[in-house]
């Protein structure tokens, strides 16, 4: 790969504050185009914030973000574009509740991208097709469980062929039977070469599919190391106790 | 054979049983209250068909029906979109629009509604068009004379009573349905915004397609009983001289002395009208509860 080419996404030095709380504090990231980054860390310890900043659906209170070698701002024109070419992926999903999923997945192409209904469409269904469940695409998201919404949630965020895909929890909500189905659709994405930011609980996921993990705690990043080095050989004690409380479970 | 005799008499005795528990719960579930109105409306309706004096103060007070409803329908429209803005407004992150969608809400819901339309009738809108009529002859004076002389022939007494009706009719619901637009939008969950808002969609095209297509129907028979509330309350605009069915049922019992009749023929016209519509509202309310969700 071109050496010359900027991260994908970089954030520096960024601080956020929600009143007293300092959410996050001082954080440095760069993510390479194919990389696949996952986030890990006690509740409460910044983790989500911190990816809500990279799309600025938290506006951070100091610091920088650089999306594909453009700062992000928030002037509201550059940040729907860059959006666009952000996917995200809920923990709770939302999904359009009044919209069937073929819906959900058409409307930001067509709102947003002026792509034609057919199109939209055919995008909707190929990517219905790859998170398995082309046959749910007149169901409203009420009347699919809850793992199908997810992956539905993930279809909807593929259509827009976006550069960076943000993961949020994706399984946090989701039944026990349900988190693999949602999983293996990660896994795939992770395969092709999609670049990703996911905090996630999931260890065995984070092994399997990351080429780095990073740590958090208070809202810093404590370690980050390829997921062999991370959990077979952590350096700092909060990263061992983390580690020893989540893998006893 | 006895032991027979016995067993069925017990049946017997247990269906009786069953069937006063079967008559007893469909007494307690009819909706006497709905039979109770039905009476009072069939029985003034007989009394119109047979007692000349009944049907006397019917046919005269009948002539203003066509005003109640076009009142009610033209300032009904009107203040749902004065409403949809306001509601928007209040909800806003723009501070300026905040504190003026806030400000008219309050204001008017802090007055009577009789008081406010005095107050926009006989007040506001003189203001209006003295304002505009002053602001004709300046521009004028300036030399945009074809908008300025167009303002400048503004008259109050060209602006009839009824259209100040629908005016301050309008500017007083429009604070009620705004309070009902916020309720709606804020009950959608934040997620959804988010969702649109992550996906690129600007904040006004995620309240159009994904915030207020949920938010509309969430209020929905909300909404409807705001319409019938407006039926009632357009009765506060005979104050103003307009001859709707109240004006004209106060008018004919002033000078023909019939008070029961004009008064009673009165309340089951409105009766019958208000009865008809919240039918209409639990219909829509039944197909919102059972199409999806």
């Amino acid at each position: 790969m071109d050496n010359n080419q900027p991260p994908m996404i970089e954030v520096k030095n960024l601080h956020k504050w929600f009143g007293d709380l300092h959410a996050v504090d001082d954080v440095n990231l760069s993510v390479q185009q194919g990389k696949v980054v996952v986030i890990i860390g006690p509740s409460g310890s910044g983790k989500s914030t911190l990816l809500r900043c990279m799309n600025f659906l938290e506006t951070p209170t100091s610091g920088e973000v650089w999306f594909m070698g453009e700062r992000m701002t928030t002037d509201q024109k550059d940040l729907n574009r860059h959006r666009a070419e952000i996917g995200m992926v809920f923990q709770s999903f939302n999904l359009y509740a009044h919209l069937t999923v073929m819906e959900n997945i058409t409307l930001a192409q067509r709102v947003v991208k002026k792509t034609e209904k057919k199109e939209a469409e055919a995008i909707a269904l190929e990517q219905l097709r790859k998170v398995g469940i082309a046959d749910k695409a007149d169901k409203l998201p009420s009347q699919i469980s809850g793992g199908q919404q997810q992956r539905a949630a993930i279809a909807r965020a593929l259509a827009m062929k976006p550069k960076l895909m943000l993961f949020d929890e994706p399984t946090s909500a989701l039944d026990p039977e349900m988190i693999k189905e949602v999983l293996d659709v990660m896994m795939l994405l992770a395969k092709e070469g999609i670049t990703m930011v996911i905090v996630t609980h999931e260890m065995g996921f984070a092994r399997a599919a990351a080429d780095e993990v990073i740590f958090m705690d208070f809202g810093r990043i404590v370690e980050k190391s390829t997921p062999e080095n991370l959990f077979n050989n952590p350096q700092s004690e909060r990263t061992k106790l983390f580690l020893s409380q989540i893998l006893q479970k | 054979m006895a032991l027979n005799d016995s067993t069925a008499v017990a049946d017997r005795i247990a269906l009786r049983e069953l069937s006063r528990q079967r008559l007893r719960t469909r007494l307690a579930s009819f909706p006497w209250w709905l039979a109770s109105i039905g009476l009072i409306i069939a029985t003034t309706l007989y009394l119109i068909a047979n007692a000349p004096s009944f049907s006397e103060a019917f046919s005269t007070i009948r002539a203003g029906i066509s005003v109640t409803l076009t009142i009610t329908l033209i300032s009904y429209a009107i203040s749902l979109v004065i409403g949809l803005v306001t509601g928007l407004g209040r909800v806003s992150k723009n501070i300026g629009s905040q504190n003026i969608a806030t400000f008219y809400v309050e204001l008017m819901r802090g007055i009577p509604m009789l008081v406010s339309i005095f107050f926009i009738a006989l007040v506001l809108v003189p203001g209006a068009v003295d304002l505009l009529g002053g602001l004709g002859v300046k521009l004028s004076e300036l030399g945009l004379t074809g908008i300025g002389e167009f303002l400048s022939s503004a008259d109050n007494r060209a602006v009839s009573m009824s259209l100040r009706a629908v005016i301050a009719l309008s500017i007083t619901y429009g604070a009620y349905s705004a309070e009902i637009f916020r309720a709606g939008i804020q009950s959608v969950p934040v997620g959804q915004m988010e969702a649109a808002r992550s996906q690129g969609l600007s904040y006004g095209q995620a309240m159009r397609h994904i915030i207020l297509p949920q938010a509309v129907r969430n209020v929905l028979p909300a909404i409807g009983n705001d319409f019938i509330a407006m039926l009632k309350d357009s009765s506060l605009v005979s104050v103003l001289a307009v001859r709707d069915v109240t004006q004209i049922a106060r008018l004919y019992a002033g000078h023909s002395f019939r008070f029961p009749e004009a008064y009673t023929t009165l309340s089951v016209m409105y009766l019958s009208m208000t009865l008809m519509l919240s039918l209409v509202v639990k219909l829509i309310e039944k197909r919102i509860s059972t199409n999806g969700q």
